[in-house]
């Protein structure tokens, strides 16, 4: 029984170091491809190539707002290369503007959820959510 | 109707120091030109939220461009290409006349800025077409109205020359502005005055007397069918410039 007890300690052990000292870059990337493939739907019905629908509205909004909670956590001093990183040190230069930017995500995001009902109101209120996206990447974001 | 001048003849003599050098067309299109090329950097920057904004802005750049090129076959005596493009010899012989501080007075553009003219207006008029095809990366935030019409790779190709067109532009325009402010500060010659309001002090100017004017109507014309030929070529090629 101590046997399983200690190779279960050592188990969540690494399990928990592992989780703890997952790459940053790799996470960020995640999230961040994840905020891309949650907008599609979205960017689809502001051009007109897909009708209104709420559902995928607020789940891209509730993608951001999930988000930017952990990223500013993500871009530690030792995460400026590797990965194909498109983090451009830039950021680390001016880490608390950088981070305000991800707080002004969540704030428009949060805003957006409770004004979007209909086509009108999206087109309304999203598109200052993705300004919010593009100002980050016009500053901070490596260009193809 | 009485033109004003003729009811203050106390004016007369003042006027009578200068001739007409610039129509009125011509420097609302450089003027516009100016606003409109200063309000595209701003509305990329700040207008993130309002792509449309930086999308019309492009358009009325286009129109612009157009206009010009129309009003430099069809316009104002100073405005046509025909009277102020010399060719390489003409060129070097203006200049080595400038580093030897001969002065020679142009009522239009002189020999290296008429060059000048046509590097900004090419430079402008590839930024606004390259600005057609490009979108963000992701495609998700702004995108042009041909950018359907093409692959992704021309897109992220259109993308990347419209951010270096940026900077060869704020180049351009930082020479063009140098050059007339050195001209106005070592020559005294009121280039950027004339530029406003359209008249330049006598002297025995090399390349015209004097401005023959196009008509009123022409300019209209010119301006109705740039407006047409650039909103006509992207609704043809495949395009909605107001989705």
């Amino acid at each position: 029984m101590s046997k399983f007890y200690v190779a279960g300690v050592l188990m969540a052990l690494i399990a928990g170091s592992s989780a703890a000292h997952a790459d940053p870059i790799e996470e960020r990337q995640k999230i961040l491809k994840g905020f891309g493939d949650a907008t599609k739907p979205v960017a689809a019905m502001l051009k007109g190539d897909a009708p209104f629908e709420i559902a995928p509205v607020q789940a891209a909004l509730d993608t951001y707002m999930d988000g930017v909670k952990k990223l500013p956590g993500l871009f530690p001093d030792d995460s400026k290369t590797g990965h194909k990183t498109e983090a451009l040190p830039k950021i680390w230069d001016e880490k608390p503007k950088f981070d305000v930017l991800y707080e002004k995500l969540g704030t428009d995001a949060a805003a957006a959820k409770g004004n979007i009902t209909d086509l009108a109101s999206l087109k309304a209120n999203f598109p200052k959510v993705l300004g919010d996206c593009k100002a980050c990447h016009d500053d901070y974001r490596e260009k193809k | 109707m009485v033109p004003e001048k003729d009811l203050r003849p106390e004016r007369d003599s003042e006027d009578s120091h200068f001739v007409k050098a610039w129509d009125l067309p011509t420097r609302l299109f450089k003027w516009l030109l100016v606003l409109l090329v200063v309000l595209a950097w701003v509305s990329n920057k700040y207008g993130g939220a309002v792509p449309l904004w930086h999308k019309a802005n492009g358009y009325a750049i286009l129109v612009l461009i157009v206009f010009r090129i129309l009003w430099g076959f069809a316009g104002s005596s100073t405005a046509r290409f025909g009277a102020f493009l010399k060719g390489p010899r003409g060129v070097l012989s203006y200049a080595a006349a400038l580093i030897k501080q001969k002065r020679q007075p142009y009522l239009g553009h002189n020999p290296l800025g008429g060059w000048m003219i046509i590097m900004l207006l090419a430079a402008l008029g590839l930024q606004g077409v390259l600005g057609l095809y490009a979108a963000d990366e992701d495609r998700l935030i702004i995108e042009g109205p041909l950018a359907k019409t093409v692959s992704e790779a021309a897109v992220d190709g259109a993308a990347h020359f419209h951010r270096l067109g940026f900077d060869l532009i704020v180049c351009l325009a930082a020479i063009h502005i140098a050059a007339n402010v050195l001209y106005d500060l070592a020559g005294k010659s009121g280039l950027i005055r004339a530029m406003i309001s359209g008249r330049k002090l006598k002297a025995a100017y090399i390349d015209q007397p004097s401005l023959v004017t196009a008509g009123r109507g022409t300019a209209l014309l010119c301006f109705i069918a740039a407006v047409t030929a650039v909103f006509g070529a992207i609704v043809l090629l495949g395009g909605n410039p107001f989705k």
